[in-house]
């Protein structure tokens, strides 16, 4: 069955199907998948995946019977249960949690710094069917954990959320996708800092081998804000990584960093792109990979700084483990700078476990396995030991046991 | 000036250039435009044998079915291949200035800079000199001496005709022809360049270069060289010069090949300082070259070294394949672009055999309203075993119109392979700068001292005379746009 038709026949649960304007985007998207289909060779959003499950997908999605709890169980912490993409609607003088409307679908399909031949980008626009608005409300210090479930198997999730942190506010969010059916999950999240807010964002991944999670996020940061995300991929199946990042006034910042852990045939492909649209502006861009078996994975880094944007800082930096001979990485660190007073940097590395570290270790007793599994951990450990939360450092250092005890 | 550089430039003209014209092509030209007449007409001027005019043929008829390789980070006109002479006859006496006083007074200016004598000024700037040195005497000692060697170093093609067994086997084995639109172009309609063959054993004596080669007074449009170390041998090359050169030719598209056998060494450098187009970014050349080294046998190694400073447009990646084992490839690059030049310019290192190395140093300076990317690739096949890379690229701002990209694409297969890339970018640091003030220098020349230090690590690794006058270059090229 090709696009048109799957859009067609589920036409009434894909949101704002009624509107004039969006069909009119979306006959034009419709086109573009008739015309040029999956034009891989030049799409870097499709390096090394296996198009198949992507392209004659069935799509099904069931509206979620329960609605979603949100527990008030400290004064500033909340945490939200979003079933199928899906969020009840929630108020109070602090946050405050709504549907997503018409109008917010254009923030990404209108937004020049997201690639505009992205497919995931694209399908996502067309067949929108979940999503949920969080404004947190000026000078607020918030705590937040989404867990986010899939109910069904063969579901198809798309969904688009929007997290505005108004001024002065201060939110740190804990997003977990834990699913284990056999379902895809495509999701956008836009990201809204107004001045002097700030977030920690923490993605932590751990589906199973039969689930897609497609992430793409866009953040914008206005004067004196600042956005960190911390990415932590354990999935068994394929993970889609996309971050952009845009600092649009000055003295904001933004950190984008993320930790991969693959074995079997997993991919994963990550990118972060920072645009500079002002002066006096940071961003940082840390991604690190171990890859085991036959897994595959890429990273896409991008710092663009614009004219002027001076006084920038802007560092990258990628680092790729491989455990064994049929592992594959590929990276590339680009840097596109149109500013004089600035100081841009990127490294990236990629090999096996340092020898001489290894000889070192069991030259003091420890079987290489213990060896090695020290070494990894040392690999990441400045990304861990830097997690100021308590229980999510817990959470990953169990997940990080769990990826060792395999390791061989 | 220094009475070092002096003599050395001094010692360079005598042999340097060759003073004189060719006079037996006949004037004739053949129409505009690219067809099947076209080759035929060439291949028959360059009298060559039929599996040639074949061959050239093939190239034509893949590069109808091509595109232009669109991915670089360059902004030009589209070309129009069917208003383009693709057989340059020489030029006649009456297009040329008759003296001095009749050339761009700009061009007489760098020339002076350079430190070049009055005689070769003429013969760069195209002036009709009757005064004919006898240079072919000195090549004619050069030949003899290369031939005593067993060394063979040709016009391209004079190879095809008096060493067709070797062109049949190497011509278009690194570089097929139907590899992108601009390699097919050159396979199809090239004209000049060189053919070096060094022979088993033999290290080559001299730098060779262009200059020595009888037959070689015009830059082809279209060059090919193709340059072949046997087993154990060493020759280094060297090509262009750092005087200013105008062109009447806008397109240049030029295939170097090299490949190097076992245990054989090729070193080929390049200073590139063509036409760039005037302040306002009118004109220049456009610089599409394919320049690719195969290091087909064990311990070889092959060492790109570029300077490129002129063109209005330069799309070049001299890149290494290395496929024998403990092959070493290395890339060292200055590219400095001022005014409205763009240049996207890097190098492609593939690690097929075991224990390979390479390394790249890149330097870039971006001025004026120019653009300046590096774009290099690095790759790990599965069976590159303890492959090793290593890859430097600094870039340095003068001004805030101008802009510097890094686009390295690193893809590792193998898990014994150790890859680092690091890159840089930022202005001239403002603390040596006001240290270089404080003694006495002027912005300009502290600029230009600095920004000396900053490309030391990448001019050290030209041949000695080639060194010193492509420090000078680099000054010359920061003029003007400093302060």
């Amino acid at each position: 069955m090709n696009i048109q038709d799957i859009y067609q026949k589920n036409r009434k649960n894909i949101f704002f199907s009624e509107n004039k304007d969006i069909e009119t985007h979306r006959e034009k998207l419709i086109n573009i998948f008739e015309n040029d289909r999956f034009d891989k060779k030049n799409n870097e959003s499709l390096k090394n995946i296996n198009l198949k499950n992507f392209i004659d997908f069935k799509y099904k999605y069931l509206i979620p019977e329960e609605t979603s709890v949100i527990n008030n169980n400290h004064e500033n912490s909340y945490s939200i249960v979003s079933v199928n993409g899906q969020c009840s609607t929630f108020k109070d003088d602090k946050i405050e949690i709504t549907k997503i409307l018409d109008e917010d679908y254009n923030d990404f399909s209108k937004n020049n710094t997201i690639e505009k031949n992205d497919h995931f980008v694209n399908l996502n626009s067309l067949f929108l069917n979940s999503g949920f608005k969080i404004v947190i409300k000026r000078n607020n210090n918030i705590k937040i954990k989404i867990s986010n479930i899939v109910t069904d198997d063969d579901l198809t999730i798309f969904q688009k959320n929007n997290i505005i942190c108004q001024e002065g506010s201060s939110l740190s969010l804990i997003e977990e996708y834990e699913n284990k059916n056999n379902s895809t999950s495509n999701i956008l999240n836009v990201i809204k800092l107004e001045k002097h807010s700030q977030l920690n964002h923490f993605l932590i991944q751990d589906n199973s081998s039969n689930h897609n999670l497609i992430i793409t996020s866009h953040s914008s940061c206005k004067k004196d804000s600042t956005y960190t995300q911390k990415v932590y991929n354990f999935s068994e199946g394929y993970v889609r990584n996309f971050h952009y990042s845009e600092l649009i006034e000055t003295n904001s910042e933004a950190d984008l960093q993320g930790i991969f852990f693959l074995k079997d045939n997993n991919t994963s492909n990550n990118k972060t792109f920072v645009k500079h649209l002002a002066q006096d502006c940071k961003s940082n861009q840390v991604y690190k990979g171990i890859l085991n078996d036959r897994a595959k994975a890429t990273y896409f880094s991008n710092t663009h700084v614009d004219q002027v944007a001076q006084k920038t800082e802007g560092y990258q930096l990628s680092k790729g483990i491989l455990l064994s001979d049929s592992a594959s990485y590929f990276s590339k660190p680009e840097l596109k700078i149109y500013a004089d007073d600035v100081k841009c940097s990127h490294g990236s590395t990629i090999g096996p476990i340092d020898e001489n570290a290894i000889f070192y270790l069991r030259s003091r007793g420890m079987s290489k396995i213990a060896a090695t599994k020290i070494l990894i951990s040392s690999f990441i450990n400045e990304e861990l030991s830097s997690i100021d939360n308590e229980q999510m450092s817990e959470i990953i250092q169990k997940k990080l046991v769990r990826y060792l005890s395999k390791v061989k | 000036m220094n009475s070092e550089t002096l003599n050395t430039l001094d010692s360079y003209s005598k042999n340097k250039y060759k003073y004189g014209f060719v006079t037996d092509i006949d004037n004739e030209k053949p129409k505009k435009g690219l067809n099947e007449d076209t080759i035929k007409f060439i291949s028959l001027k360059k009298k060559e044998p039929d599996w040639m005019l074949e061959w050239r043929l093939k190239a034509f008829s893949k590069w109808k079915k091509m595109k232009e390789p669109k991915w670089a980070n360059l902004n030009f006109p589209e070309i129009d291949y069917q208003d383009i002479y693709y057989y340059s006859a020489p030029k006649g006496f009456e297009k040329k200035p008759k003296d001095l006083s009749e050339v761009d007074p700009k061009l007489i200016e760098t020339y002076n800079k350079l430190g070049i004598p009055l005689e070769e000024q003429k013969v760069l700037a195209g002036v009709a000199v009757d005064v004919v040195f006898d240079s072919v005497s000195v090549a004619t000692t050069y030949k003899g001496e290369l031939e005593k060697l067993g060394i063979i170093f040709c016009s391209i093609g004079e190879a095809i005709q008096k060493h067709s067994d070797l062109i049949k086997k190497y011509l278009g084995s690194v570089i097929p022809a139907g590899d992108h639109s601009f390699s097919a172009l050159n396979s199809a309609v090239f004209t000049d360049g060189s053919f070096v063959y060094i022979p088993e054993g033999v290290k080559c004596p001299m730098e060779l270069s262009t200059y020595f080669r009888i037959n070689a007074e015009n830059t082809g449009q279209f060059e090919r060289t193709l340059i072949i170390a046997d087993k154990g041998s060493y020759v280094s090359y060297l090509e262009g010069c750092t005087a200013p050169k105008r062109d009447d030719n806008q397109l240049h598209a030029a295939n170097v090949e090299l490949i190097a056998l076992e245990d054989a060494e090729i070193k080929y450098s390049t200073v590139q300082n063509w036409y760039p187009g005037d302040e306002d970014g009118k004109g220049g050349i456009y610089n599409f070259v394919t320049k690719r080294g195969l290091c087909a046998g064990k311990n070889s190694k092959i060492s790109w070294t570029q300077v490129e400073t002129g063109s209005a447009i330069t799309w070049k990646y001299p890149s290494c394949i290395l496929k024998g084992d403990n092959s070493i490839g290395e890339f060292y690059s200055v590219a400095i672009t001022n005014n409205f030049q763009q240049a996207d310019t890097g190098t492609k290192m593939t690690h097929i055999g075991k224990n390979t190395k390479s390394k790249i140093i890149s330097k870039g300076i971006s001025l004026g309203n120019s653009q300046n990317t590096y774009r290099g690739e690095v790759s790990f096949l599965r069976k590159a075993d303890k492959a090793r890379n290593y890859t430097q690229c600094d870039s340095l701002l003068v001004g805030n119109k101008c802009g510097a990209h890094t686009v390295p694409y690193i893809d590792s297969k193998n898990n014994t392979a150790v890859i680092e890339h690091e890159a840089s970018t930022s202005k001239i640091n403002e603390d040596q700068l006001y240290y270089c003030r404080q003694r006495g220098l002027s912005h300009e020349e502290a600029v230009s001292l600095i920004v000396n230090g900053f490309c030391k690590q990448v001019l050290q690794e030209l041949p000695m005379e080639f060194a010193v006058e492509a420090q000078k270059l680099v000054s010359i090229s920061l003029e003007g746009s400093v302060g």
